[in-house]
């Protein structure tokens, strides 16, 4: 391995990307439009986004703190409507597209099951099970509907959560993942940071395997002193540069301008690099079977678009339909932007180890057969 | 002197005749007096051999794309691999410079089986590979100096720049260049390293007249630094001006080699010398009696078939000994265009595969 060979051509590649300022552009700038844009859209005032219609038919403490915690969640904002009044009129009157009723008994019946978990010799009766609430939506706003549906359903799953498990019954400021403490840019800029990372890594790879071979270059590499695995190095080396030259511009945005809390640490660095890793290998898999330069940046499109929308960089996995979810768990970006929200700004290590751990076996495994399908020799 | 036996072809008479590599020498049959040429070969030595390719074949599932080829370069030649577009040309040489893998044969660089000792020839070699396109946010010294950097041994790249004659360009990026001055920064990379074999391929594609022949220029400048060329191309003006020695590929296979005097000599008609409007009705005939292979044209021209440049010293001495007057004379000679011809019955440009 001739590092003096690395070193040159990363000096050499740096120097022409510099020159070139759509790619700076691509690389630093339009990262930080989007996340002035998305900042700017999403994390626009301290109200609640989305309005829900709520109308407690029990009206005792424990149906009064389950609304307060609905109220406290910052994306909905409770709209609570007197016992008398028609629920599906309100709702048409008023254009509000969902309502939930939390049906009359429900404390009595929570109290009854609870009890019977700590005393065998109360019976209870679990036909009873579960205690349904009611939710009410307009079918024709299914944007609304899906997004609070599911933020309602997270909410319920955490309360469920918890009286099964014998703990506090209403739970989510203490628990949710939705939690009061984080806005939406604490949400969207580690994904940010893995989205610029994926496309600069995948176009970069991709460019370089195609250009290049279509202008000759690999043949003339091929039949010069330096190798394979040091050309390859010295593009990785220089993926990484650029990864962390756009995650500073990031980070520098989000603090300057939300005053985003950045915790730093190993798992940060540690998906960096491995992201950087993960991406360049895909890119040089497409490269492989990509003559084209076109057709190269409508592969890379496929991959990276889709990874895009998908993976929870923009929007909340949890408000997503299950089967989209059930889609975003086999993306690699998905373990990234976990990844990166449980290292940098919740900083929890168990979920943070386990996210990382996941990228890293993607990064192996993506990088090596990238590796493998590199070559510069003709057939 | 060599001593060479025939046998003639009408009477099978064995006759002997001498000469030196390279020499076409006329005989006539002592018995039926047939007249026939005797061809020496020119003798190619491996010891000064560059590149030395042993039945070298190229197979694509049923296409064989090079198909049992050899030869030798001499080190400090230009040697131009010609023909139409895919004939095999790029083929042969990217086997040679070890980026595609060959079916079978043998290569030697420099003595060196690339088979197993490709990387110490890598600092011997200087390539510039077809339609090559180099970084294009670099200034051209900056890509030499690239390049010169990823070798061991490595050449000035300023004297590269001044021998190249690239000095009011060193500081422009290689996007702003012509496609001439491009062509020329490509011949310059693949000097970086001071190679002792420099090859080019398709050097001048696509090149306007004028900047060609600027390549062209560069291209018979490196003959005179020492290094041997392996040029190939589908301009027969190309090789006609530039090389030393010529193999002609077609369809997979060396239909003709030589230097070019020899391929004229071999497979062209040579040169006719035409006298322009001449005096005398007897021309034809004295030119006949002193033996050349006269004739007349109708139009007052006579045609003479020229195989040495010396006779035609001879041609205007009986010329003037005789009195005949011309208004004046005008050589042909024949070109590689029409020795493909011959040999393939189409025309070079014209027989793309």
């Amino acid at each position: 391995m001739n590092f003096r060979f690395i070193l040159h051509d990363l000096h050499a590649n740096i120097k022409t990307w510099l020159r070139s300022p759509g790619t700076v552009f691509w690389t630093v700038l339009f990262p930080v439009l989007l996340i002035l844009i998305f900042g700017a859209i999403f994390s626009g005032g301290d109200e609640a986004e989305f309005n829900i219609v709520v109308q407690d038919l029990d009206n005792t403490t424990l149906s009064e703190e389950f609304v307060a915690n609905l109220n406290n969640t910052s994306l909905l904002n409770v709209i609570e409507l007197e016992t008398g009044k028609n629920v599906t009129e309100f709702m048409h009157d008023e254009d509000e597209p969902v309502a939930l009723v939390i049906p009359k008994g429900f404390n009595d019946s929570m109290v009854e099951y609870i009890e019977s978990q700590y005393n065998p010799t109360i019976e209870f009766d679990d036909t009873n099970l579960p205690f349904n609430l009611t939710l009410y939506f307009d079918p024709s706003d299914q944007t609304t509907t899906s997004i609070l549906r599911s933020i309602l359903a997270s909410v319920i799953y955490q309360l469920n959560m918890n009286i099964t498990g014998g703990e506090t019954i209403i739970g989510i400021n203490e628990e949710s993942s939705v939690g009061e403490d984080f806005d939406y840019i604490d949400f969207f800029l580690p994904g940010m940071i893995g989205f610029t990372i994926m496309t600069s890594c995948v176009y970069g790879s991709i460019e370089r395997n195609t250009k290049y071979r279509k202008d000759g270059i690999l043949r003339k590499l091929l039949t010069m002193p330096i190798t394979r695995a040091e050309w390859i190095l010295s593009k990785m080396l220089f993926m990484l540069f650029l990864s962390f030259v756009s995650t500073l511009v990031i980070l520098i945005v989000g603090i300057l301008k939300w005053e985003v809390s950045i915790k730093i640490n190993i798992f940060f660095f540690l998906l960096i690099i491995a992201t950087s890793f993960l991406f360049s290998g895909i890119g040089m898999i497409i490269g492989r079977f990509v003559k084209d330069q076109e057709t190269a940046d409508m592969a890379g499109g496929a991959i990276t678009f889709p990874m895009m929308f998908l993976a929870g960089t923009f929007i909340p996995l949890e408000i997503m339909p299950g089967y989209m979810q059930s889609i975003a768990q086999v993306l690699p970006l998905y373990y990234v932007n976990e990844g990166m929200r449980n290292a940098m700004i919740y900083a929890d290590i168990d979920k943070s180890l386990f996210f990382s751990a996941f990228v890293l076996v993607f990064a192996t495994v993506f990088f090596m057969v990238g590796i493998l399908l590199t070559k510069w020799k003709e057939d | 002197m060599i001593q060479k036996t025939v046998q003639c072809p009408n009477c099978h008479k064995i006759l002997s005749c001498s000469g030196s590599p390279g020499d076409v020498v006329e005989l006539i049959c002592t018995g039926c007096g047939t007249e026939g040429k005797v061809t020496f070969e020119k003798l190619i030595s491996t010891e000064n051999a560059a590149i030395e390719v042993t039945n070298l074949t190229k197979v694509y599932g049923d296409l064989v794309a090079v198909n049992n080829i050899s030869f030798t370069v001499q080190i400090g030649k230009i040697f131009a691999f010609l023909g139409p577009n895919g004939a095999g040309k790029t083929t042969t040489v990217e086997m040679i410079e070890s980026i595609r893998q060959s079916t079978s044969g043998d290569i030697k660089i420099l003595s060196k089986d690339i088979k197993t000792s490709f990387n110490e020839v890598k600092e011997k070699i200087g390539i510039l590979p077809q339609e090559f396109r180099s970084f294009e946010k670099l200034t051209v010294k900056e890509t030499l100096v690239y390049f010169s950097k990823l070798y061991k041994k490595t050449a000035d790249v300023n004297s590269i720049i001044d021998a190249m004659d690239l000095n009011d360009e060193r500081k422009k990026y290689y996007k702003d260049l012509s496609g001439g001055l491009k062509q020329r920064v490509g011949v310059a990379i693949s000097l970086v390293n001071d190679p002792d074999i420099v090859f080019l391929d398709e050097p001048t594609t696509g090149l306007d007249p004028k900047a060609r022949r600027k390549v062209w220029e560069v291209i018979a400048g490196l003959r005179n630094r020492g290094k041997t060329v392996f040029l190939t191309t589908h301009y027969m003006e190309e090789a006609e001006y530039l090389a030393d020695h010529i193999a002609i590929i077609h369809k997979g296979k060396i239909i003709a080699e030589g230097t070019l005097d020899e391929l004229i000599n071999k497979h062209g008609e040579g040169s006719i010398l035409r006298i322009k409007n001449c005096s005398s009705k007897d021309a034809v005939d004295v030119l006949k009696e002193n033996g050349f292979d006269a004739h007349a044209e109708g139009n007052g021209d006579v045609a003479i078939k020229i195989e040495f440049k010396e006779r035609v010293l001879d041609v205007l001495s009986i010329l003037k000994h005789e009195c005949i007057d011309y208004e004046n004379i005008d050589i042909r000679r024949s070109n590689l265009e029409e020795i493909f011809l011959k040999i393939t019955g189409a025309k070079l440009s014209e027989a793309e595969q």
